[in-house]
Parts: C-alpha cells; structure tokens; sequence
C-alpha cells in the first residue's frame, strides 16, 4: 500500500499543471443592495481582476469599475461582445468597440502586449433597473487577429 | 518479501513515464514556418528547447521562465532575427548574451521585472533595429546599454517610470523613427531634454503622461513625423512648447477616462507658430465653438474631430480654405448642413461617421465641396425616401461614397446623377427600396465596386444593375432570389466586365446552367453558406482560372462529367459540405487527391457519409472499389458452379422428355 500511495503521491507531483480542465476561480465583482455580481475567467491562459464601485438593482449611469490583467495581445483595436441569458434562454447580446484605431475612447487603448493594466474608471453605461431574477453573462474582448483578449462567465444575481 | 517493493517501484517509473511523455508533449513548439518560424509561448519553458533547429529566425519565446539570460541561452541559434522573450520573468540580461547573434534586428523585452543589463549585453547584432522595452521598471535612461544601438530605429519604453526624455550623451539617436514613451511619468520638457534628440522625423509618442509644463520653444526648429500628447490636460501649454517646430501630425486628442478642461479660443493661440498638416482633437469638449476658435488653423490640412460633442460647426469660418480632410465621426449633428461645409471649400475627404443623432441629408448642404473625393455617412442613423441627387448635389468629383448601416433608403432611377465618377460605392446592411423597373445605378459608367450586402434588394428587378459598365466587383451577400435560385435571365447580364461576385448566405438552392453566361471575365466567386448541390457546378462550366468558394453549401457527390469543370479553376473552396466518401463518389475523391494543391480549406473539408467515415479529412479516405482477387476468385467459382447445374439439369430435362416419347 505504501508503494502505491508513493507511486500516486510522485505521479501527482509530476502531473502538468493546468492542462485545460482546471478552472480559475469565481470571484465576486460586488455584493450589495439586493445585486450579487460573481464572474469566473473562461480564458484558459489566466485569471484577470474585475470589481464594481456602488452595487445596486438600481443600476447608476457611468457606474465605475476597477480592472486588472496581463494583456496577451496588442489592444490597439478591442471589442466587447456581451452575451445576456435568463434561465437558460438569450435575451440580449451585443457588441460594443473598445479601442477602434480611428477612435481610441479610453487611456489604455493601444498598449502593448505583455504589459500588466489596471484600470479605474468610469465605463459610460446607461442607467437602469434590473428586474429580479439570476441572469448569466458571457463578456468577450477580442481584437482583429485573436478572439479572446479576455472573457468572462458571470452570475448576476438580482434579488 | 521483496516483490512487493519491486513492483511498487516498477508502478513509480511507469507513472513518471507517463507523464514525462505527457509534459514533453506539451512543450512541443509550434512551428509556423518549417525550420524558420516558431511559436513556443506559454510552455514554461527554463530553456531553449532542443527541438528548435539551429536555423530558427523568427521565435516568439513570451510567458516562459528566464530570470537570467546570458550568453550561453541562446547562443545555438545563432541565425536569430527576431526573437520576443515577453513576460519571461527575466531579472538579468548579463554580458555578452547575443555576442554571436548578428543577424538580430528586433527583440522584444516588454512586461520583464529586469535588475540590469550589462553593458555589453546587447552587442553582437549588427544592425539590432526595434527594442521593446516596455514595463520594465526603467525610471532613468542610463539603464539602457547604449553601445550598440546607433541603428536603432524603434525603441518603446512605455509603462516605465521614465520622467524626463533626457538621453544620455553617447545614445545615438539619430536614426530612430519612433521613440514611444506611452504611460510614463513625465511631466515637465525641457529645451535641453528634446535637444538630445538628434533624429529628424521622428514620430515621438508621448501619450498618456499628464504633461503640465513645456518650456517655450523647447521644439525650436524640430521636424517630426508625429508627436502625440494624448491626454494632456491643457493643451496650450504643449502649442506653446511647440513654438517654431514642424510636424506632419499632432495628436491632441483627449479619453473618456482622463480630466478633461474645456478648449477655448485662448487654448489654440499657439498653433499660429506651428507647422502642422494634420491636427486630432477627439473627445475634446469645446466652449462653446466659435469661428475665432479657428483662427490659427489656416495652414491645415487634416483637421479630426471625432466625438468632440459638436452639435453644428460655426458658419463663417475664415481661413480654412487649404483643410483637405475634415473627420466629424460620433457628433451630434441632426442635419447635414450644420456642417456649415461652405467654410472648406478645397475639401476632399469628409467623414461624418457614426453620427449620435439621425442625421438628415437635407439639400445641397454640401454642393460647395467641389472637389470632394470621399465622403463617408455610414452608422449615421440616416433615412431617405428618396436619395441621393438633392443630397449629394454637386458632387461632381466624388469617388468614394459609403452610406453602409444606416436606415431605410430609396432610391429612384440614376439616383446618383450628382455624382458621375464614382468609383467605390458602398451601401451595406442599408435597406434599399427600388421600385422595378427602375436603375438607381444608371450613369455610373466609371463605378468599379458596388457593395449592396443585406441590402434586402428585390433581386427579380432585372434593370437593377443597369448602366454599371466597368463594375468589377459586386457584393450581394445576403440578399434573397426569387424560388431560391438564379434563373437564365437575371439581374448579372448587365454587368460583364464583373471579376469579382459575392453571393454567400442568399439562401440559394440552385444556380441556372446559364445563368453566369455573360460573365466572361470572372476571376472570384464566392457562393458559400448556400444550399447548393451539384447540379449548379454547371453554371460554371465557362469559367476558367478563377478563385471559387462552394464552402458550407449541400454538396454531396459530384459526378465525373462536372470534374473537369472544377480542373480548370486555380483555387477551390469545398469545406463544410455533406459530401459523400463512399464508392458512388469515387471518381471525385480521385480527382479530389490529385488536385490538393488547387483546394482550400483542407482541414475542413471531411466526409459526412457513410457514417463510420463522418468527420475524416477528405484527403485521408482511401476507398478500393473495383472488385477484389478474391472477389473475382469467388465470382468464378460461383459462375462454374452455375454453369455445371445449368448443364445437369439441361441434361435431365432432355432425358426426362425424351423417356416420355
């Protein structure tokens, strides 16, 4: 048994890390007046860091956000797609640019591959109410040449 | 007593061998290029691999373990172009690391936590030309080893802690092209710090550095390429600065993210003194603006004010007769005159993009901008009934017309009359009501790209494309035929000097025989994402040397006579149809095999039946099907036996009618 348990013990010191199945954490962006917002990185490379200034179902216009990641691509040119499921059906998907080579609209655009950004500010969304309910969100940063800059599965939980 | 060890230690090397194949399996580089170009990013790799040959040019090595590079790193690959080492968690480049590596033109250090670099750390390479040395922690230039850098023609030190641009004595910067400061902390230019940049041309990027003071005339007599102030607070500080310099560019503009500071008349005073072609001021807020604000805007010819919140430009501007370009793209302009075009009479390209309100084209609002060449209206929210010769009157130099994305427009015979030498002609995703029989395109002899994709066009008009003489391109992609199929008379007879005709997702089922026959000069037809079959490869039959999509369409078995149809073409496209790999295809996937080099797309092109083939390359099937030696062994066999009954009982019918005589 001994020799087993050793076997298994160097097979698991020895195993590669990662390898795809392995997923990131879920972390919580905020929790407050009756909205829980918590997301998981689906980019198989890394984790990235993501909160919300002022959590509520009343959602406030050019609500402020704190963000961090290593960029694995130039972001010269950056796009959001958003994708909004209730219960398992699409209600909402839409795409959005970020950094447009003719229309850099925020301070980050055009940073280089292989820099760490952090980034805290506003994000110019329209105000609304959230009605109740839990709701799945599926956000992806692209740019031209590669689909995923990042992505994120989020729960929103609006109660 | 001793087999159990044995056996346990046997089971510890098997697991290890397990999983040593597994790790060497995931270090695998991929190779881009053979023997040239390879990709071996995110691996973790503590080394140079030994499967790299000794002859790799271009390796891109980011996100891998290298926190001291020497020389002995990388000293096997000694033919080294260009190598990327981002975010390789390197501490020290130590002496002599690419002492052998005379080839290297770009290396790229960015997103490295780098303690030193030795000062013969990067000699070696003759002509080192791109330096990339982003978030490395520099906060004083000194830290670059200067020796070898006199053919430097790009070098990034964004996201540092660089506050001064201050080179050192002996940096030779007199060849470099772009010097990128982005995101650094310096605040203050001085004379003294621009005069140690000795490289003429230059384009100098200083975005995002929150710059408060520039001495007067510290540019005193300097020539860029570009220089770039993105962010700054106030910008008369940097048109002072610039007193007296010359630059192609200058970038001003301002982020959604970064305080902002109203520009008034007083902001641009210093621009009187600049020589400047072309100016960018997006996201600015003006207070408010007025034609005085233009006063020293009078050299100018490119003027970008994207997103400034406009909601109309003052009229009776002076002076801005030499503007050449005017981009107006994210305003709030709810008619076309507000432009007040009037005041930039030699205008050639006017762009008025994406614009936040419904923009509605009035009349004549630009028939002062004679010489106006391209004019860009796209995802401007635009709606008209009736387009485009009131609109775009006198437009008679206009080439380049985009109205793409916008809301429902009609458009009535010759509805471009105004603009007769149009050559490109873009109406994407705009919905367009023609009414039959008119020609909207009539007169536009000299239009050489049409581009009506989801136009939602009724395509059984068959005068829709009249009088397109030398079109050479058509986009149709999206729009829907009558029954799903083009038939022998159809709208493409009008345009034969056609090369190149997109027709992917019209939800076509069947293309006529005849149906191309005036087409003679076609070298690209794209007719993927339909529900085509076979059959419409014959509508082909004419066509020779073109480039030819037929991806995601039902094709299942293509017979022998349409091969030779398909043998004339240089590139075929057949990926992700159903196509057939058993024997009733054989033919084509014969044909198929000797003719890999003219298909595209092979990894995507498999089999659908029979079902134990489902998803195999097509280029992998082998299928045997003429019969077999024992097939033949057995059918003789089988035919002797036949032949033997045959003769017995021929033989006892004869004796059995006979007995009866």
């Amino acid at each position: 048994m001994k020799g087993l348990a050793a076997a298994f013990l160097v097979w698991t010191l020895l195993s590669p890390k990662g390898g795809g199945s392995q997923a990131w954490p879920t972390h919580t962006a905020c929790k407050d007046g009756g909205l829980e917002v918590l997301y998981q990185s689906c980019d198989p490379l890394q984790d990235f860091g993501f909160s919300v200034d002022q959590c509520s179902r009343h959602l406030k216009s050019n609500l402020s956000i704190r963000f961090g990641m290593i960029l694995r691509e130039d972001i010269k040119e950056l796009f959001l797609d958003v994708s909004l499921f209730s219960e398992g059906l699409s209600i909402l998907s839409y795409s959005y640019p970020i950094c447009e080579e003719d229309l850099p609209k925020f301070s980050f655009c055009g940073r280089k591959r292989g820099e760490q950004i952090y980034y805290a500010g506003p994000v110019n969304n329209p105000g609304f109410d959230i009605p109740k309910g839990e709701y799945q969100v599926l956000l992806k940063l692209y740019n031209k040449n590669n689909p995923m800059v990042a992505c994120a599965n989020a729960t929103v939980i609006c109660s | 007593m001793m087999a159990p060890p044995v056996s346990h230690f046997l089971l510890v090397v098997l697991f290890s061998a397990s999983c040593k194949a597994i790790i060497s399996l995931d270090q695998m580089c991929t190779e881009k290029e053979a023997n040239k170009t390879y990709n071996c990013e995110n691996l973790g790799l503590r080394e140079i691999p030994d499967t790299l040959p000794n002859t790799t040019e271009f390796l891109e090595f980011g996100f891998n373990f290298l926190p001291t590079v020497q020389n002995t790193t990388f000293s096997r690959l000694i033919d080294l172009i260009f190598l990327d080492l981002t975010r390789c968690q390197i501490n020290w480049i130590h002496e002599d690391t690419f002492q052998s590596h005379h080839q290297l033109n770009t290396l790229v250090l960015t997103g490295n936590p780098l303690i030193f670099m030795a000062e013969t750390s990067l000699d070696g390479p003759r002509s080192l030309k791109h330096l990339f040395l982003i978030q490395t922690g520099i906060s004083n230039l000194e830290f670059i080893p200067e020796q070898n850098l006199k053919n430097l023609e790009s070098l990034y030190l964004g996201s540092n802690h660089i506050s001064s641009i201050k080179f050192p004595e002996n940096f030779a910067t007199q060849n470099l092209k772009v010097l990128d400061f982005q995101n650094n902390a310096i605040h203050y230019l001085t004379g003294k710090d621009v005069s140690t940049l000795e490289a003429t041309n230059l384009s100098l990027n200083l975005d995002g550095n929150d710059i408060k003071d520039v001495e007067p005339g510290a540019f005193h007599s300097k020539v860029f390429q570009s220089l770039r102030f993105g962010g700054t607070l106030d910008l008369s500080v940097i048109l002072k600065g610039l007193q007296n310099s010359t630059t192609q560019s200058l970038w001003l503009g301002t982020y959604q993210d970064t305080e902002k500071q109203d520009l008034t008349t007083a902001t641009f005073e210093g621009l009187c003194e600049i020589s400047v072609e072309s100016i960018n001021l997006q996201q600015h807020h003006f207070s408010p603006l007025s034609s005085t604000m233009f006063r020293c805007f009078t050299q100018l010819q490119e003027l970008d004010l994207t997103a400034a919140h406009l909601r109309e430009l003052p009229s009776g501007i002076q002076g801005m007769n030499s503007l050449k370009k005017l981009v107006l793209n994210v305003n709030h302009f709810e008619q076309l005159c507000q432009v007040n075009a009037a005041s930039f009479p030699s205008l050639t390209d006017l762009y008025i993009k994406g614009n936040l309100n419904k923009l509605s084209l009035g009349a004549g609002c630009l028939e002062k901008l004679e010489n106006l060449q391209r004019l860009d209206l796209s995802h401007s929210d635009i709606e008209a009934s009736d387009c485009c010769n009131l609109p775009l009157k006198s437009l008679h130099n206009l080439q380049y017309l985009n109205l793409s994305y916008n809301m429902p427009i009609g458009l009535q015979s010759q509805a471009f009359r105004e603009c007769p030498k149009l050559e490109v002609l873009d109406l994407a995703f705009t919905h367009l009501t023609v009414s039959a029989p008119q020609s909207p395109f009539q007169n536009l002899s000299l239009l050489q790209t049409l581009n009506l994709s989801h136009c939602l066009l009724d395509t059984s008009n068959q005068h829709l494309l009249e009088g397109l003489l030398d079109l050479r391109q058509l986009n149709l992609q999206g729009n829907h035929f009558q029954d799903n199929s083009i038939s022998k008379t159809n709208l493409l007879q009008t345009v034969s000097s056609l090369e190149v005709l997109i027709l992917s997702f019209c939800k076509l089922l069947s293309v006529d025989q005849q149906a191309f026959h005036s087409l003679g000069k076609m070298s690209h037809i794209d007719l993927s994402h339909n529900n085509l079959t076979e059959n419409s490869i014959n509508a082909l039959s004419h066509l020779k040397g073109t480039y030819l999509n037929l991806a995601a369409n039902s094709i299942r078995i293509i017979p022998p006579d349409l091969l030779p149809i398909l043998s004339q073409q240089s590139t075929i496209n057949l990926s992700h149809n159903p196509l057939d790999c058993t024997c009733s295809n054989v033919h084509f996937l014969t044909w198929y095999k000797e003719n890999l080099q003219k298909l595209e797309d092979l990894e995507e092109t498999v089999c659908a039946n029979p079902p134990n083939l489902r998803g195999v390359k097509l280029s992998e099937v082998s299928l045997s099907c003429g019969i077999t030696a024992v097939g033949i062994f057995f059918l003789v066999v089988f035919l002797f036996l036949f032949i033997i009954l045959l003769i017995f009982s021929a033989k006892f019918f004869l004796r059995w009618k006979y007995q009866h005589i």
